[in-house]
């Protein structure tokens, strides 16, 4: 192993970097994970995009079906929908991965609204933070993009009434809409360059710049490093945490499996999208029924919801289409694209963030947030009239009605309850702590007394000694590399048993691989400094 | 204890290592029980026989079907199906409209008012061709019982033209749907041969007719064929979820997918201290 590695790194000065990298530190909190699944759902959308790329034809030429389904057997069929057909009933795994792309799609694309949420509800966007931010939502809007795309792949009825859709909304966008759906399309509606147009898309050009943007993503969270939740021993100036190897690789990893685990399952349990039974997408058809995958749900539900009026603007009709479809996504993205600026400019805060907001600690924020996540969860229900109208047994237009309704009076409510229960919770004492258990006395006088217990895990806690950096940023003095060295020398060495070497060129080494390790931030403009030191106890070493 | 000892002990008790197992099980479990995409069974040989033979209900059960319907469907319908304010006229209607409305169960019906829905019939088959029988000798006309030679239908052609005619209101999978106004196009999972095909001859409630000049006897068939299949399709891949399409999908990949996957996140990550 360590020839290896040195061999690399004589010649490609590996080690600096690599240490850099393994020593890296994760927060331990659950909630960082959420990115996690998006990567690891993405990572099974590419593994199992490439072999379903093996058998699918991106083809609208028609041909005559043969194939081992009995019920289309000489029906016309395009060879996208033919090949579809063959993946799912010839090809040996065929379905199974099939089932699992599309799985992986939809957990997919949730993860990253949860992972979106998290960084939203607890302020992680803050300076110096916004480039990322601006970065996910780009990933997300690309994502909700390749998704429809690959749903529209199959060429099956239920998809192809989609597509018509996208068709239409292109269409009533006023002045360009006829010349920008041409020139997506190549043609009028059906036209035979929608399918090879939209694999080229969605295999190639989507995926390409999603990858790039995942690495400047992540190459920015590296260089920046994690934000934390605010606790003992936590400051703006450092990170508390795991490190990269061996505690957080593993940990990963299992997640990694975790996530392939239950995409696999779905894929092998649980049907999704039986294009068979569907048929294939012939104009004049149209199945009853018919919504768009879940991440779609919401511009459904804003069509469905809006009435038809017609607009006239300068002279020209605007389409009603037109304003739930192409103007609530575009406000929608730009809004959430831009809100960090958009939120600095009304707190004026220019200071740096790496500490995180407890939710109930902003209110304000909080609550604009659910109102208006609320907003787009009514509308997403909305996308489902019919099929709620059916299981319920009653009528379209009242629930139709309802959530025209809803979709305005919900988000005020939900804004006053969460601006309160925030008010409320964050005024109560250790309110989000673990409970702990209450002694009661009985005194010889008789009267009761209750005495919190200690909590079993500050017994282990480990003694919170200012780093270095940490100390000459609460003094006001402007850090050097010198300086820096000397002190983390002075506290590295508290340890006999730690073998630190401060004088090693690539920087002081780590005794240990695991435990929970504070390391100081690099700060912008002040250079890297990237060195790891544990702190325990002054003399519990010696026990 | 020394310290560092210690401290890698407490991270190594998280389940990271258990989830690498449970994670390479949980995916061995999915792939294991994938059966595969199995074919559909090919089609049966073609009959020479008629594909829809019309039978008039037998005649000695008039009088039989007489004493029921005085019991059952005179208050609205009147003594002689003649019709009142509370129910249309059925003379001439034919056997088969009476067969569809009274052996789905929609007839007798609780509230003229709302769309009548299929529930448990409440005559046996005899009782029911009596009443079929009876309304039918008040008047000529209609159509007759049909009885569908299901071996002679083509299920490929059934399922061109079930895509084309019944879709666009019973859903392409035939689950139904909520269509508007308290209107809905029931789902076609518990109805037999014999009902597709009258409603597709007698067009009940808001459905349309389709004639002999729409469709022909073959066609029917062939659609009922399609029908009949619905009931069992080919559900190649796993749990049927209600074939209802994105809906439901959505929701089990969101609170099973990534609801299972953020407990794991929540077990195998740190919590707030």
């Amino acid at each position: 192993m360590s020839q290896t590695t040195d061999w690399l790194d004589e010649r490609l000065g590996v080690a600096k970097g690599g240490r850099k990298l393994v020593n890296k530190i994760f927060p331990d909190h659950w909630s960082f994970m959420l990115g996690e699944i998006a990567l690891y759902s993405f990572i099974v959308l590419l593994f199992t995009g490439v072999f379903l790329t093996l058998f699918f034809v991106p083809s609208s030429h028609e041909i005559i079906y043969h194939g081992s389904y009995a019920p289309l057997r000489g029906q016309k069929v395009s060879e996208a929908y033919a090949s579809t057909l063959n993946i799912s009933f010839n090809v040996r795994a065929g379905l199974v991965m099939r089932q699992m792309h599309h799985w992986a799609a939809n957990v997919f694309i949730a993860a990253i609204v949860v992972h979106m949420l998290r960084i939203f509800f607890t302020g992680a966007f803050r300076k110096p933070r916004e480039m990322n931010w601006v970065v996910g939502v780009l990933l997300m809007i690309l994502a909700i993009v390749n998704g429809f795309l690959g749903y529209s792949l199959p060429d099956d009825l239920i998809s192809g009434t989609g597509i018509r859709i996208a068709f239409s909304i292109v269409l009533s966008v006023p002045v360009v809409g006829s010349y920008l759906a041409f020139l997506l399309f190549g043609g009028n509606f059906p036209g035979d360059s929608i399918i090879p147009r939209f694999y080229t898309i969605h295999v190639l050009l989507v995926p390409g710049i999603i990858i790039g943007l995942l690495a400047a993503h992540l190459g920015m969270m590296v260089r920046q490093k994690h934000t934390q939740f605010p606790g003992k021993g936590k400051t703006n100036r450092n990170v508390v945490g795991i490190a990269a190897w061996p505690a957080y690789a593993f940990q990963a990893g299992g997640f990694f499996f975790l996530t392939a685990g239950v995409l696999a399952a779905l894929g092998g349990l649980v049907q999704i999208n039986p294009i068979w039974l569907y048929g294939q997408y012939i104009p004049y058809k149209v199945s009853y029924a018919v919504q768009p995958d879940w991440y779609m749900g919401w511009l459904d539900g804003a069509l469905r919801l809006m009435p038809s009026w017609e607009t006239v603007m300068f002279g020209h009709m605007i389409p009603t289409v037109f304003f739930p479809a192409v103007l609530l996504p575009g406000v929608t993205f730009t809004i959430l694209a831009m809100w960090p600026f958009i939120e600095r400019k009304w707190t004026k805060d220019d200071s740096i963030h790496n500490l995180l907001e407890r939710p109930r600690d902003n209110p304000k924020r909080t609550a604009l947030g659910a109102a208006v996540l609320s907003f787009y969860v009514v509308l997403f229900f909305a996308s489902s009239t019919d099929v709620l109208a059916n299981s319920f047994n009653t009528s379209l237009n009242f629930v139709l009605w309802s959530f025209r309704i809803l979709v305005f009076v919900v988000p005020p409510i939900v804004w006053y309850f969460t601006f309160h229960l925030c008010k409320e919770t964050s005024g109560v004492y250790n309110a989000g702590k673990r409970k702990r258990a209450l002694v009661i006395n009985l005194s010889a006088s008789g009267e009761y007394s209750t005495v919190e217990t200690e909590p079993y895990f500050e017994k282990e806690e480990e003694e919170i000694v200012e780093l270095p950096e940490e100390v000459a940023f609460h003094s006001g003095v402007t850090e050097h590399k010198e300086t820096a060295n000397e002190l983390m020398f002075a506290t590295s060495h508290s340890s006999a048993n730690m073998k630190t070497s401060p004088t090693d060129d690539i920087g002081p080494l780590r005794s240990g691989g695991t435990g929970i390790f504070r390391i100081p931030r690099n700060v912008p403009g002040g250079g890297a400094t990237g060195m790891g030191s544990r702190k325990r106890r002054p003399g519990k070493s010696e026990e | 204890m020394h310290r560092s000892l210690k401290a890698a002990g407490s991270v190594l008790n998280k389940p990271i290592f258990t989830s690498l197992a449970v994670g390479a099980t949980v995916g061995a479990i999915g792939l294991a029980a994938f059966s595969g995409g199995a074919a559909a069974s090919a089609q049966p040989a073609t009959n020479p026989q008629a594909p829809i033979v019309y039978k008039a209900p037998p005649s000695n059960l008039a009088a039989e079907g007489n004493s029921i319907f005085q019991e059952n469907c005179a208050s609205c319908h009147g003594s002689q199906a003649e019709g009142s304010a509370r129910g249309p006229n059925l003379q001439g209607l034919g056997a088969a409209t009476i067969d569809f409305w009274v052996s789905t169960g929609r007839m007798p019906l609780a509230d003229p008012t709302v769309q009548a829905i299929q529930k448990p019939s409440r005559f046996n088959r005899q009782q029911t061709l009596a009443l079929d029988s009876y309304v039918a000798s008040l008047a000529p006309g209609g159509v007759a019982i049909p009885d569908v030679n299901l071996p002679s239908a083509d299920l490929a052609r059934g399922a061109a033209l079930f895509s084309t005619n019944c879709a666009a209101c019973h859903t392409i999978t035939g689950a139904g749907d909520a269509l508007a106004s308290n209107v809905y196009a029931p789902s076609l999972k518990p109805v037999d041969a014999t009902q597709i095909a009258e409603a597709i001859r007698t067009g009940p409630a808001n459905m349309p007719r389709f004639g002999p000049g729409t469709l022909t006897n073959q066609q029917v068939a062939d659609i009922v064929s399609y029908v009949e299949y619905l009931h069992h399709p080919n559900d190649a891949g796993g749990i049927a979820l209600g074939h209802v399409g994105p809906v439901t999908e959505g929701f089990i990949g969101i609170f099973v997918g990534l609801g299972v996957l953020m407990l794991a996140g929540f077990w195998i990550g740190g919590r707030a201290k």
